[in-house]
């Protein structure tokens, strides 16, 4: 190993919009360090605060590196070294009891984006476990909700790319601080700034980015759909729609004029806390100044209305005509410009009819017997998650994981709050240790991670793992012995247009390639219409609606079954929440700065960084409770409590309060313990951004 | 936590680190730079940008260097903001030799 010193190209593996194209150096067969690609147009040389020292994690002394049983009481972290094949026999002996007493939908996977990589990510143990027929995972973590909404509208389209940004006049950040995580996206919006665009956020908060625009519009939390409505509303009624457009490129908007002359601006400041003032003038600007862009925010989703919201503004710019130049429209994911093979990641044709969906959201309630209907679950297997800290109703979790009669198995690199309950540990290997192509949902380049380094102790990478899962359950179709090459070529359909010009091997020689799409200055996808909707045009009213709300089966291992199936709205509005026991505070609970997702929670850099677990609350809020700056205070409603350090500051106003998610809980709890199971409107996303608590002085 | 100049700057202000920060966050007075520590964003790019290694992530400093965090803080509460790229000091070449880089 001394003596292997090298540069590698990689790629970030983490569930975050940049993607970023690394540049990696080993020295003595050793990540010594990483950096940002300085010829990647969007990582432009930098990283960011959570993956700038991605070696420390990589050869962190707390790795998880060879499979391991557990030795002492659930949850207590006690574990003693096994070898790969105890540990497969134990997996495979008790999972074939199982489906001999119970059936194979006793078995219930859990996982999502701990790695995004294509090979490695989210449908990374699909196939495996549509074999198997267990119960099918939905997976609703993240913009699935906001999806629904979107497809409804304008169908999967990758919409704007984020770099022509720099050519928007107009730009509205909604419910989206890419300061903190979307960072590779801001110096396009500070170009447009510099170039006379101006840059509105629109959050409950005064976040970093909010800080940097030209104006913050302190939006109620889960009031977004009737702000956008009221944008409509003056739009129509002050004679700035692109007729034109909307003529040629829509449908229905006749309804959804008479639906937004309901939301009059004095009605939407009611529900928003924004002034009648302020809504002409946020629709005024937003119409007048072409192009115009709206980028969403994955919060977007997290209300009982956020899916609507999602709807209502990707309507919004097919009204002003947006869409006719570069740097205007919407941008939401533009995932959909990657021709993905769906299929043979995920193997849909393997799931029997009939075989049980159950909602990730709901692991708590699944595990403690609470969800009606659920089939009784004896296994669970996690990869590529750590729930006690992303999952709501953290207690019911702990509790759920505490039944001895359940039988768990944690994929991970680290023992996390959720590893240290499982009968069954095994080693996965970070990104420095595995192959892999990724897509990105955040822009418009596909990016290789070849391998940095061997495999750690004994780790391996999802796609051999569920090889050799495959071989213990005796499954012997060609799909578990596919190399990881053999996987990439399978996984894109590389004859797509989008993908002329782009071969494995230029990807492994180069590192990274724009998708064959023109380039940010001439990238007007809908300047004449071409909407991937059943009508082909932007529906202004949904004719997806009719059949229900549903989450798109890429989240849900292919299964189009069992589909939530809830009426939907065909036009866009506002739904008052409920009223959540009467209690004072909305909580909101978004990503934190320093941690990604669960991930880093662990790490003492990125600790630092974050700083103590900690509410940010108003000064006025804090002094009618006796609570100084610093002070611990609890957070509690009737799903649970958690502990924290009170932030006194005026980037949240009276009445709100903010608390980033991440913290790993250990014996105490971190935010998701007051958060709830309860969906959203679409999508089945969460709705934590409706949490209503109240705090107290002190532990 | 915040990215931090230290006194490595002093009488050097090649000002690279301001060409490669995605954020405004620099300010100057005429011997040296100083980082905001409320609007950086830790992106780190900084650091090997700047010639005589005068910048260091708040977690990595040495107990010498703690200091540089308040008077980071401090001075960018009044000094301007710097945003372009500006000549380096005359002293700085002799100053990069002094310091060994
Ligand atoms: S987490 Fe996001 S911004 Fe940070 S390195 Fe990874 S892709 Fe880039
Ligand atoms: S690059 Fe280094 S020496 Fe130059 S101004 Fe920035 S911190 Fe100072
Ligand atoms: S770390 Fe990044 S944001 Fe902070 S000062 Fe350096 S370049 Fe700017």
């Amino acid at each position: 190993m001394a003596d292997d010193n090298r540069t590698v190209l990689g790629a970030c593996p983490h569930d975050c919009p940049d993607t970023c194209s690394m540049v990696i150096t080993v020295k003595d067969g050793k990540v010594a360090s990483v950096a940002g690609n300085p010829d990647h147009p969007f990582t432009d040389g930098r990283l960011c605060v959570k993956v700038n020292h991605y070696e420390e994690r990589v050869h962190s002394p707390d790795r998880v590196l060879y499979p391991m049983k557990r030795t002492g009481p659930k949850g207590t972290g006690q574990f003693a070294r096994i070898s790969w094949q105890e540990a497969l026999d134990t997996i495979g002996t008790k999972w074939k009891a199982i489906i001999a007493e119970s059936g194979p939908t006793a078995i219930l996977p859990y996982s999502y984006l701990g790695t995004q990589g294509t090979l490695n990510g989210l449908n990374a143990g699909d196939p495996f476990f549509n074999k198997m027929g267990a119960t099918i995972s939905e997976r609703t973590f993240c913009d699935s909700g906001a999806c629904t909404g979107y497809i409804m509208t304008l169908g999967p389209t990758a919409g704007m790319d984020p770099e022509s940004l720099q050519y928007s006049k107009y730009i509205v950040l909604w419910a989206c601080n890419p300061m903190s995580t979307n960072t590779h996206m801001w110096p396009f919006i500070a170009e447009a700034q510099k170039r006379g665009a101006k840059v509105v956020v629109i959050d409950p908060a005064r976040t970093r980015s909010a800080q940097a625009a030209d104006w913050h519009i302190a939006v109620k939390p889960g009031t977004d759909a009737a702000l956008a409505m009221g944008m409509a509303n003056v739009i129509i009624a002050e004679g700035l729609v692109d007729k034109e457009y909307v003529d040629a490129y829509t449908t229905g908007y006749d309804e959804l004029a008479q639906r937004a002359a309901e939301y009059t601006p004095e009605k939407v400041s009611s529900i928003t806390g924004v002034s009648v003032d302020d809504i002409r003038k946020l629709a005024r600007e937003y119409a007048k100044s072409q192009p115009s862009a709206i980028r969403i925010g994955v919060a977007i989703e997290r209300n009982g209305s956020g899916g609507q919201a999602v709807r209502a503004l990707s309507c919004l710019p097919a009204l002003v005509g947006a869409w006719r130049k570069p740097g205007g429209g919407i941008l939401q994911l533009p995932l959909w410009a990657f021709p993905i093979n769906w299929g043979n990641l995920m193997r849909p044709e393997w799931v029997q009819p009939g075989t049980p969906v159950l909602n990730q959201w709901l692991l708590g309630r699944v595990l403690t017997g609470e969800q009606p209907d659920a089939p009784g679950i004896r296994s669970l297997f996690v990869y590529n998650a750590n729930p006690m800290v992303v999952a709501p109703e953290q207690d019911k979790i702990r509790k759920g994981l505490e039944r001895e009669d359940l039988f768990t198995v944690v994929s991970e690199h680290f023992l996390t709050d959720t590893a240290r309950y499982a009968d069954i540990v095994l080693p996965a290997t970070t990104q420095a240790e595995q192959f892999d192509l990724m897509f990105s949902w955040g822009h418009l380049y596909m990016t290789m991670n070849l391998p940095w380094i061997a495999p750690i102790g004994e780790s391996v990478p999802n796609t051999e793992l569920f090889r050799r899962l495959a071989k213990t359950m005796g499954f012997d179709d060609p799909q578990f012995s596919y190399t990881d090459e053999e996987l990439a070529e399978r996984s894109y359909d590389w004859t797509a247009p989008t993908l002329q010009g782009i071969t494995l091997d230029r990807l492994k020689r180069e590192g990274w390639a724009r998708l064959n799409v023109p380039a940010p200055d001439q990238y007007a996808p809908h300047a004449a219409g071409g909407f991937p909707t059943p009508s082909g045009k932007v529906e202004l009213k949904a004719s997806m609606a009719a059949g229900g709300n549903f989450v798109l089966p890429v989240f849900r291992q292919g299964s189009n079954e069992f589909q939530d199936g809830t009426p939907v709205d065909p036009l866009p509005g506002w739904t008052k929440p409920p009223a959540g026991d009467g209690l004072p505070f909305a909580l909101l609970s978004p990503k934190s700065h320093a941690f990604l997702n669960s991930g880093y929670g662990n790490l003492r850099r990125q600790q630092a960084h974050a700083g103590e677990q900690h509410v940010v609350i108003n000064a006025a809020d804090a002094a009618a409770r006796g609570i100084g700056d610093g002070a611990t205070i609890t957070v509690f409603n009737s799903t649970g409590a958690f502990q924290a350090v009170a932030k006194l500051s005026d980037e949240v106003p009276t009445g709100v309060l903010q608390s980033p998610m991440g913290y790993w809980p250990g014996a105490g709890g971190s935010v998701n313990a007051v958060n709830t199971a309860r969906f959203g409107d679409l999508g089945r996303a969460p709705s934590f951004s409706d949490t209503r608590v109240n705090v107290r002085a002190g532990a | 936590m915040t990215h931090v100049v230290t006194d490595a700057c002093e009488r050097c202000r090649y000002t690279e680190c301001v060409a490669v920060c995605p954020v405004d966050c620099f300010h100057a007075d005429a011997a040296r730079l100083y980082i905001d520590p409320d609007v950086c964003i830790d992106c780190g790019a900084c650091i090997p940008a700047c010639p005589v290694h005068a910048i260091v992530d708040a977690f990595d400093l040495t107990a010498e260097q703690e200091r540089w965090l308040a008077v980071n803080a401090e001075m960018c509460t009044s000094l301007p903001l710097i945003t372009e790229q500006e000549a380096a000091l005359p002293t700085a070449d002799a100053r990069r030799a002094e310091l060994g880089f």
